[in-house]
């Protein structure tokens, strides 16, 4: 669904992908039996609905110069959840898909200005940013790193819903596991994007990526599982590149350091 | 046909249960020496001459947990790194001390700190997805002739995700680091903002009006009240 205001742009995106295979390893005569019997629900296992939704109050492309710089960083302030830092790196190697972008890491940026932006420093509106930039200190290492947009993530991945279960027995003539499990994923995430030329939000993305997975054991367990995760960075990566696509820079070189 | 043990196959047997209860016991706790670096911080240096006292106690700090499921959580090289590496990006020139020196030495400053209190959290325990590290340290100050300046509480806390597979030595380790940076980020800019050390700094620096340079306005102002300007944000 695409529906267009006057100056921004609302994209919502929904896709189903099953991409989900069974785990390595060796499945046993008498699991294939079962397996066949089975098949409808497996083949209905390993699927994850997403769906992305943008907001872009500049519908042009963000643009990006020579030498200029974006960094994806994590939110880490709430006290129940802590945005994954895997997910921020999945979210930095998928930009940098794009040629004309650099992508400075995580770790390094957060070395790089410590203490100004750990979970308890770390500015949350655009106008602590503002202010943090009078700091001569962080403007100057922030035009040295040559960081001109900044992207904040925000949200986690959690088990929403589990039933079943699968228990394993090992004796001497030998061992095997049986039952069956399911687990329900989801993934919520809300990336933000600040223009630090501008000091103005270029844009937020926002994802909910909802996957069940499912262990079937009888004898050797066979798992299928749903990249909730991979699917969620996949979609919220892919949207956020796209605001920098067409970006007249070009160069070559894409990750720091 | 009668069974026969030999000598050797009873000390392989004894072996092997004795192998078997100390893997029991093993996965009965959980031994943590805390591993990794706190970055040089990115501050205005006061223009003070600090001595850093971080005495045996601290740099050997572990923190032992009996009950339930046993813990040993050997904090002290971390905590030394720490304290030692922010020190440095706080004051002009830092002197680590063993012990408090006697009164009327060369420092300005006298830093001493200690832990108070040391709190550990797993999933297992909380039934949230992280793990957490709280710690509590006092600071005490004294001016360099031995005076008593402050006695500041400072609490520090640090949270990793639980991973699928992963060790809960490892989790906690990623904590007390990110607990460790949390309480070099308290000191590096708190810490001119305590009452009673920022009114040390400002007779300090209007009895030397010299520092009171533009080029030292992130740490004091005109009027000599020490302003770390990032910190007063709304």
């Amino acid at each position: 669904m695409n529906s267009n205001s006057h100056s921004s742009t609302l994209k919502i995106d929904t896709r189903i992908e099953c991409n989900g295979s069974p785990g390595r390893g060796a499945v046993p005569r008498l699991a294939s039996a079962a397996l066949s019997l089975l098949l409808p629900l497996l083949l209905l296992s390993g699927c994850t609905s997403t769906t992305v939704d943008e907001y872009n109050p500049n519908p042009s492309h963000l643009g990006i110069g020579t030498g200029e710089k974006v960094v994806v960083l994590g939110r880490r302030q709430a006290g129940r959840y802590e945005t994954e830092p895997e997910f921020i790196d999945c979210i930095r190697k998928n930009l940098t898909n794009n040629p004309s972008l650099t992508v400075v890491e995580e770790d390094y940026f957060l070395d790089s200005f410590y203490p100004w932006f750990e979970p308890r420093t770390a500015p949350l509106k655009l106008g602590r940013m503002r202010y943090m930039l009078t700091e001569d200190l962080i403007a100057e290492k922030m035009q040295a790193l040559g960081i001109r947009y900044m992207i904040w993530v925000d949200g986690n991945t959690e088990t929403t819903d589990s039933g079943g279960s699968v228990s394993c027995a090992l004796s001497p003539a030998g061992g095997g596991c049986f039952g069956f499990a399911s687990w329900e994923k989801t993934s919520t995430y809300e990336a933000i994007i600040w223009d630090l030329n501008k000091l103005a939000e270029s844009g937020r993305v926002m994802v909910d990526a909802k996957g069940e997975s499912y262990l079937l054991a009888i004898g050797a367990p066979i798992p299928f599982i749903a990249q909730v995760q991979g699917d969620a960075c996949k979609g919220i990566g892919n949207q956020l590149r796209g605001f920098f696509e067409d970006s007249k820079a070009a160069r070559g070189g894409n990750t720091k350091p | 046909m009668p069974l026969t043990i030999t000598a050797s196959q009873h000390i392989a047997t004894r072996g092997l249960i004795l192998l078997l209860a100390m893997l029991l016991f093993a996965g009965c706790s959980t031994n943590v020496e805390v591993k990794g670096t706190i970055p040089v911080a990115l501050s205005h240096r006061l223009p003070l001459h600090a001595g850093l006292v971080l005495d045996p106690a601290l740099r050997s700090y572990t923190y032992t947990r009996e009950k339930g499921k046993k813990v040993s959580f050997d904090i002290g090289k971390a905590q030394t790194g720490m304290f030692s590496s922010v020190g440095g990006s706080m004051f002009d020139q830092v002197t680590i001390l063993e012990q408090l020196p006697k009164p009327g030495g060369d420092v300005d400053l006298l830093l001493y700190p200690s832990v108070e209190e040391i709190q550990l959290a797993t999933p297992f325990e909380t039934r949230l997805k992280v793990y957490e590290v709280w710690i509590k340290y006092n600071l005490r100050v004294f001016s360099g002739d031995g005076e008593p300046l402050s006695d500041w509480i400072m609490s520090a806390y640090g949270k990793t995700p639980s991973r699928f597979m992963s060790s809960d030595e490892g989790a906690l380790n990623q904590a007390a680091i990110v607990a460790l940076r949390d309480a070099g980020a308290r000191l590096v800019i708190e810490f001119p903002h305590i009452p009673e050390i920022k009114a040390w700094l400002a007779d300090r620096f209007r009895s030397e009006p010299t520092t009171t340079t533009t080029d030292k306005a992130g740490i004091v102002d005109a009027s000599g009240n020490p302003a770390i300007a990032v910190e007063a944000v709304p």
